[in-house]
């Protein structure tokens, strides 16, 4: 067999990672991995060029139609298809500006004169809205800069908006600086998503890539690397770990079919490669991420704590007494803890409302073996509230409606089998790989219920006399001990899902959504604790088991829940409904949790700088003075 | 016309009959087409709606989401306003053209007014603020000096004294005496304050609907309230209207409430719902080119009309839409 050159080159490639990330083995060197990913981008971009059809113009995407432009191959094909694409009514709002501008960017001045009318018409005469959520402004902000930047004489009467190129252009600019500024200050809003990492590496990619102001350019290649290593820090083979903001039915059972793990695989080279418009995009943009971050997410070496902040989404109304103001908005802080084990993650934030609808306030993920489209290799809990409080909290809505608007797309928002959400009436406290979590739900709350989700990838669950309930999740032992006694319930025990509702959101359920379980309690007063610990500590799962068994855990649920336990680790943590929890005695220091803190970054709160670190590599994100600095001190071979 | 109409109505004596005469103004209506909107976050259709003589409602001005009320300057009738979420989009040119007047630190615009003494000076309600113009809305400035909680949605402009302005907030209602440069709080209860009206045919009467503590009636131009309507106390009431040629008639709407109707000066209330397809009220509004002339809006299950105050009432389109508000703006 001969292999093609480009083939042979990314074959080398797997392989050198694959020796790389082989314990007692050398590393990748930076001249590899840049290499690994080089030859990934080029995948990616050869795929695109082969969606265009000469014979077929109806098919193919944006992104396919800029791949041909860039590399200047079926143009006449690329540009029929464009014109196709952006024939009759336009809608999506950022979600078509994007696109658009990804193709007016490739095909830059070259694009013949039909294109370009139908560009200018375009921009003229439809008015895509901005939306309301932190991603719909980013891709909303960066999208309108470049198609700006475009057309810099146009005037006010060829915009949809009636402003000017220069004035759309500045308006575009002041708000991602701001957005820029307020991330890496007090941390993102909608943070950690696996689902909308996606709409962010959009948006800064697009600036990264062709932004022709220098500062801002550089600023958005910066924020890029800062939300690529938040996510490499918390990841596992890809798989993002750890509490996030927002997350999807199907994501949150499956965590391999997240557009974070299709990043995963272009970005690191996890996994397989996905059809992806945002892989696509990135590929496009020419941003290559500095080796040390798939250093980061590829070591796993030993076991490690990441704390970060982060803050809620802008609280309009009901802000509480914990919020404080950036500018003229209200948000609360979020303290994300999050253990980082080589065979698994377990993340937490403190419970509350911190995102509507879509929150994961803690999950355990483990490493798998079993393709990323069929593992749920994931456990975790949820209080599944829903109420107009939340939803008036962050939409611009009315009381009375807006949990029926909301649930139009997002179905499962006011069910009680639903398994993401925040709630006002959970506490999470998390040392280690130990967390407690509790829970004092009002009599009269809509979905009065605590739910633990047992995946079908758990083996060897057994529920123990002691109270406990044990399970095996790939290489990690996981131990919950409930509070209250529950009962084992299908997941979507509604048939919601199972029924088609929501749309693309249960597409594919009964790939992804059946054979797992859930345990639900439905005592108002009610709290649990999770246990987990790699195989490799133990001799065997009885072995595990009793030494769990053994651990110290008092609690309370007669009068506001309580608990105290003694984690594996032999720390003694103690959490009050209510009250701030303590570990060893001491309470823990919120007011002075960090922006990043783990081995491999740290920023601190107001620093406005994060200072990634791998062994000898550093690479410092200085947000203050718009530099990016590589340190030229490598122990890399 | 019109006002040889009315003149003969009130000679007539009649409260109930309704005058068939060229109206003065038309009717706008600030709607999403939230009923067919499924797996989706997004309605149908959104934006200004008017209503022309043959009852027909066409969409007016830039298909834009969030779109929920719309204005006219007092001087310069071309001069139009939208509130919308992107924010405050404005023509000049009688709705030939259109140009958003707002950064991007406006969002989720719900509400204008004008000042009694200064066309060119105009105010915005936002869920993340007041507003201020001093050119008829052709640039803004944040208003939020006095306020420690920002969320408004709606608010009145006087008609009898410039720079005086109210502002309905979460957290009950403020007062302007300096054309929003400031706010101080007004004695009213720690809710949230929905609607806000001021009656034309005495500016001294004030009509506040709110969220869980019903209708609130001011008759001292703001500075006093009292709860009025014990029907619907503890209702969700997100509309209220002043009849502008009889300040003894006035109605509220809400969730549940359906629409209530007092003739008597808010002294005693009756429910007006028989005849709408639900008790979900968005909008009520009275006509002000037809005495008697009622409109109500309810949620998705269309727009409805009644010229014997809501014992009856007649269908007026708009099936499946969501209103936020009905604007009745001078000229045809």
């Amino acid at each position: 067999m001969i292999l093609h050159p480009a083939n042979r080159r990314r074959i080398m490639s797997l392989v050198m990672v694959a020796v790389a990330s082989l314990p007692g083995l050398r590393a990748a060197t930076d001249a590899e991995i840049l290499r690994g990913y080089q030859d990934r981008q080029q995948e990616v971009l050869a795929a695109s060029v082969a969606a265009i059809d000469p014979a077929d113009p109806a098919k193919g995407s944006h992104f396919d139609v800029a791949a041909c432009l860039q590399r200047d191959v079926k143009r006449e094909a690329a540009l029929a298809r464009f014109m196709r694409l952006t024939s009759g009514k336009q809608d999506g709002n950022m979600f078509w500006m994007f696109p658009m501008v990804t193709v007016m960017m490739n095909g830059g001045k070259t694009l013949d004169a039909a294109a370009r009318a139908r560009i200018a018409e375009l921009w003229r005469t439809y008015w895509p809205s901005r939306g309301d959520t932190e991603n719909h402004w980013a891709m909303y902000y960066s999208s309108l800069y470049l198609a700006a930047q475009y057309a810099p004489g146009a005037g006010p009467e060829q915009w949809f908006n009636g402003r000017s190129s220069a004035e759309n252009l500045a308006e575009a600019r002041g708000y991602l600086e701001h957005w820029m500024d307020v991330t890496v200050t007090h941390g993102q809003g909608e943070y950690d998503s696996p689902n909308y990492i996606e709409e962010y590496v959009i948006a800064l990619s697009l600036l990264a890539g062709w932004a022709e102001d220098v500062p801002l350019r550089l600023r958005a290649h910066q924020l890029l690397d800062y939300i690529i290593y938040d996510y490499a820090v918390e990841s596992l083979d890809g798989y993002y770990g750890g509490a996030h903001s927002r997350i999807y039915p199907r994501q949150i059972v499956s965590p391999g079919q997240t557009p974070s793990q299709a990043l995963a695989w272009l970005l690191f080279g996890f996994g397989e490669r996905v059809q992806s418009g945002t892989v696509q995009l990135l590929a496009l943009s020419g941003y290559t991420p500095p080796p040390i971050l798939e250093r980061i997410a590829r070591d796993r070496s030993h076991p490690y704590v990441e704390r970060e902040l982060k803050r809620t989404r802008w609280r309009m109304r009901h802000a509480g007494p914990d919020s404080f103001v950036v500018g003229d908005k209200r948000t609360v802080p979020v303290y994300k803890y999050t253990y980082v084990d080589p065979d698994f993650v377990l993340g937490s934030s403190q419970g509350g409302l911190l995102q509507p609808i879509q929150q994961q306030t803690w999950s355990l993920i483990w490493k798998t073996d079993l393709p990323a489209k069929r593992a749920a290799n994931t456990f975790f809990g949820t209080q599944p509230y829903s109420s107009p409080l939340e939803g008036t909290m962050f939409f611009n809505s009315d009381w009375d409606t807006v949990t029926d608007l909301i649930a139009r797309s997002k179905a499962d928002y006011d069910t009680p089998d639903k398994l993401p959400g925040g709630s006002r009436y959970e506490q999470i406290s998390q040392q280690g790989a130990a967390l407690v979590a509790l829970y004092d739900i009002p009599a009269g709350s809509r979905f009065p219920l605590v739910t633990v989700f047992f995946s079908r990838d758990l083996k060897q669950v057994e529920e123990d006399a002691s109270g406990w309930i044990f399970a095996q999740g790939g290489p990690a032992y996981i131990a919950y001990r409930p509070f209250a006694a529950g009962e084992w319930k299908p997941n979507d025990w509604t048939g919601l899902l199972r029924g088609g509702a929501g749309g693309f959101i249960s597409t594919g359920f009964s790939d992804w959504g059946t054979g797992h379980r859930c345990y639900v309690s439905s005592a108002l007063r009610n709290g649990y604790v999770v246990q987990v610990a790699p195989r490799r500590d133990f001799a065997s799962y009885d072995a595990f088991k009793a030494a769990v068994r053994a651990l110290p855990l008092r609690f309370s649920v007669a009068a506001v829940p309580e608990a105290t336990f003694t984690t594996l680790d032999g720390h003694v943590v103690r959490a009050r409904y209510g009250e701030t929890p303590a570990v060893n005695g001491q309470a823990v220091d919120y007011p002075h949790w960090p922006l990043f803190d783990s081995p491999f970054g740290q920023s601190a709160r107001g620093s406005r700088q994060l200072e990634i670190r791998h062994g000898a590599d550093r690479l410092l994100l200085d947000f203050n003075h718009n530099a990016r600095t590589e340190s030229a001190v490598s122990t890399q071979p | 016309m019109i006002r040889r109409a009315l003149l003969l109505l009130a000679l007539l004596g009649s409260a109930s009959v309704a005058v068939a005469a060229t109206p003065a103004s038309r009717l706008y209506a600030a709607v999403a087409m939230t009923k067919a909107q499924r797996n989706s976050p997004t309605p149908l259709d959104s934006g200004i709606y008017v209503r022309d003589a043959a009852g027909q409602w066409t969409l007016f001005g830039p298909r834009i989401l969030g779109v929920l009320s719309v204005a006219r300057s007092p001087s310069h009738p071309e001069v139009m306003l939208l509130a919308s979420a992107d924010g405050v989009v404005r023509t000049a040119d009688g709705g030939r053209t259109w140009r958003k007047t707002t950064g991007w630190e406006v969002a989720d615009v719900r509400a204008f007014a004008y000042d009694a003494g200064n066309p060119d000076q105009v105010y915005a309600a936002t869920a993340w603020g007041p507003l201020r113009s001093t050119d008829g809305g052709a640039t803004w400035t944040l208003a939020q000096a006095g306020l420690d909680r920002l969320f408004c949605q709606t608010l009145v402009a006087d008609t009898t004294k410039p720079g005086r302005v109210l502002l309905g907030l979460e957290h009950g209602l403020a007062v302007s005496t300096d054309g929003a440069r400031s706010w101080q709080r007004v004695a009213f209860p720690d809710v949230t304050v929905l609607r806000l009206v001021q009656s034309a045919a005495d500016p001294r009467l004030l009509l506040a609907a709110t969220q869980g503590r019903g209708a609130w009636l001011s008759r001292d131009g703001g500075a006093t309230w009292t709860a009025t309507d014990p029907g619907s106390a503890t209702a969700n009431l997100y509309t209220a209207t002043l009849a502008p040629q009889d300040p003894a008639r006035m109605a509220v709407g809400g969730w549940g409430a359906g629409v209530r109707v007092s003739t008597d000066g808010g002294a005693t209330w009756t429910d007006r719902t028989a005849g709408l397809p639900v008790r979900n009220v968005f909008v009520v509004a009275f006509d002000p080119d037809v005495r008697g002339r009622l409109w109500a809006s309810t949620f998705e299950e269309g727009t409805f009309y009644s010229d014997d105050l809501g014992v009856t009432w007649r269908d007026g389109g708009l099936y499946g839409a969501y209103a936020y508000d009905f604007v009745f703006l001078p000229g045809r």
